[in-house]
């Protein structure tokens, strides 16, 4: 029977099971090999064989339906397990229905698949715990932070209250206390940079009040210098909200605003010009500027410009700033002249009418 | 008069530090660790003025905040917060809770003393 000769001469495993009977019709050489592996059936296939396979697959009654799946089954007498794609189709012979079930071991691919599930989890995990472990060190670096500061004022109050406060405890006194903001604020970018690069980081946007941000940072952040110089904040226009992130915003101004301090000697202006369609922020100084030759590159991530090398700085501030202002769809520019200072100039669309009462 | 203030700080370099600088401003101060042991001198000795840490064991700030907001008696005694996050979320969250005012840590002494100054005049 030529049939059967192909059957035979094919090396996949194929079963031919009258479903009515319940009996395995045939079974070519490489169904009697595989399933010796699985059911030790030195005497033969049996119908309750192909059931342990077929599980609760429901096969179809229609001539020709063709059912595929996967399936995971124990090797016989092996701490092991054998995946197979099993294709049954039915039909119809003899006016008996018929199923012709094909088994092709798909051990290695499915070994290979969980192995690349396994190692991809693997690393999930890891990056998750890289970026836990980050956020946990800069909060954990706080708290000795913390005392250093307090102590650090408590010693400059005793002095002073004492008349001991001179010109030299003065000076080394906020030394230290510059030092210890620095590091700070480094703790503070490498956070915000690792939540970036893990892609951790969400934008909540809202209607935000910036006027109110500003005067928030303006407080939290730069009052009470120990030079004395103060944030000039100009405003002008009717004010309405932009529909950004609050948290994002208060850091590109506490960013930009801080730079503007840290480059230059005298007070630091911040603009903000409602304008017909937008708000333009200006955040300018009279400091040392910026070389022509450093702007193509001043918001690369680690990059510094060329005349700050005595000047603190991880080189992740402008990078974070851009980041933000792009993932609340605003713009950010800038112009410079070396020894006469340095203008920024963000723009961000009003909050849109649709999204004010959201 | 003296002002009291109640002091909860779990980090005892901080608690420490922090009290000295306030009894050299002429403040009474009285120390807990937790916010649990707040309570309880809030409510035995009535001061005038709380500053707390928030991520303390036993009950944070924010749960103590809440225990002082439903006490008829704590709940008008001004209370400043000392955040260790920047997130604006964390400090709204002081705020909702019912903080008067608040510090991130690191701080400058004489912020916190402004804010101080602002409660107990």
């Amino acid at each position: 029977m030529p049939h059967e000769l192909i059957l035979t001469a094919i090396a996949i495993p194929v079963v031919l099971v009258n479903r009515a009977q319940q009996t395995v019709t045939y079974a070519n050489e490489g169904a009697h090999t595989l399933l010796n592996k699985l059911f030790n059936t030195k005497r033969g296939v049996s119908y309750p064989n192909i059931k342990i396979i077929l599980h609760d697959h429901i096969l179809s009654e229609d001539e020709s339906h063709v059912t595929t799946f996967e399936t995971r089954l124990p090797l016989h007498g092996k701490k092991a397990d054998l995946w197979l794609e099993v294709t049954v189709t039915t039909m119809i012979w003899d006016s008996d229905r018929h199923s012709v079930v094909t088994l092709t071991d798909i051990s290695e691919r499915k070994t290979k698949e969980l192995d690349m599930i396994q190692s991809l989890e693997k690393e999930k995990s890891l990056h998750e715990m890289k970026s836990h472990f980050i956020s946990m060190a800069s909060h954990e670096f706080k708290t000795p932070l913390t005392a250093i500061s307090s102590t650090i004022d408590l010693l400059e109050t005793k002095l002073q209250m004492d008349n001991l406060l001179d010109q030299f405890y003065r000076h080394n006194i906020s030394k230290i206390s510059s030092e210890i903001f620095k590091l700070n604020t480094m703790l503070d970018e490498i956070l915000t940079l690792s939540t970036i690069v893990s892609n951790n980081i969400e934008v909540k946007q809202q209607p935000v009040d910036v006027q109110q941000v500003i005067t928030d940072i303006k407080y939290q952040y730069f009052s009470e210098r120990k030079d004395e110089r103060e944030l000039d904040v100009k405003i002008s226009g009717m004010p309405r909200t932009v529909y950004a992130d609050k948290n994002q915003l208060s850091k590109i101004f506490t960013n930009l605003v801080g730079n503007a301090f840290k480059y230059s000697a005298g007070n630091p202006q911040l603009k903000l010009q409602y304008l017909k369609h937008k708000l333009v922020i200006k955040v300018a100084d009279n400091g040392m500027g910026i070389p022509a030759a450093d702007m193509p590159y001043l918001f690369n991530s680690f990059y510094r410009g060329s005349n700050v090398a005595a000047i603190e700085g991880t080189g992740l501030g402008l990078s974070i700033v851009k980041d933000f202002v792009e993932r609340n769809n605003g713009t950010i520019f800038v112009e410079s002249q070396e020894h006469k200072g340095t203008v920024f100039t963000i723009e961000f669309k009003y909050t849109p009418e649709t999204a004010a009462f959201a | 008069m003296t002002k009291t203030i109640l002091l909860i700080e779990d980090k005892p370099t901080l608690q420490d530090t922090l009290k000295s600088l306030l009894e050299l401003y002429q403040y009474n101060v009285i120390l807990a660790a937790n916010g649990a042991e707040g309570v309880q001198q809030a409510r035995l000795n009535q001061p005038d003025l709380v500053i707390s840490d928030i991520y303390m064991p036993v009950l944070n700030g924010y749960e103590m905040l809440e225990q002082f907001k439903q006490d008829t008696v704590l709940r008008h005694i001004p209370v400043i917060m000392l955040t260790a996050k920047t997130e604006i979320e964390e400090i709204d969250m002081a705020l909702e809770k019912g903080a008067d005012g608040y510090v991130t840590k690191p701080f400058v002494f004489k912020n916190l003393h402004t804010i101080i100054k602002k409660f107990l005049p």
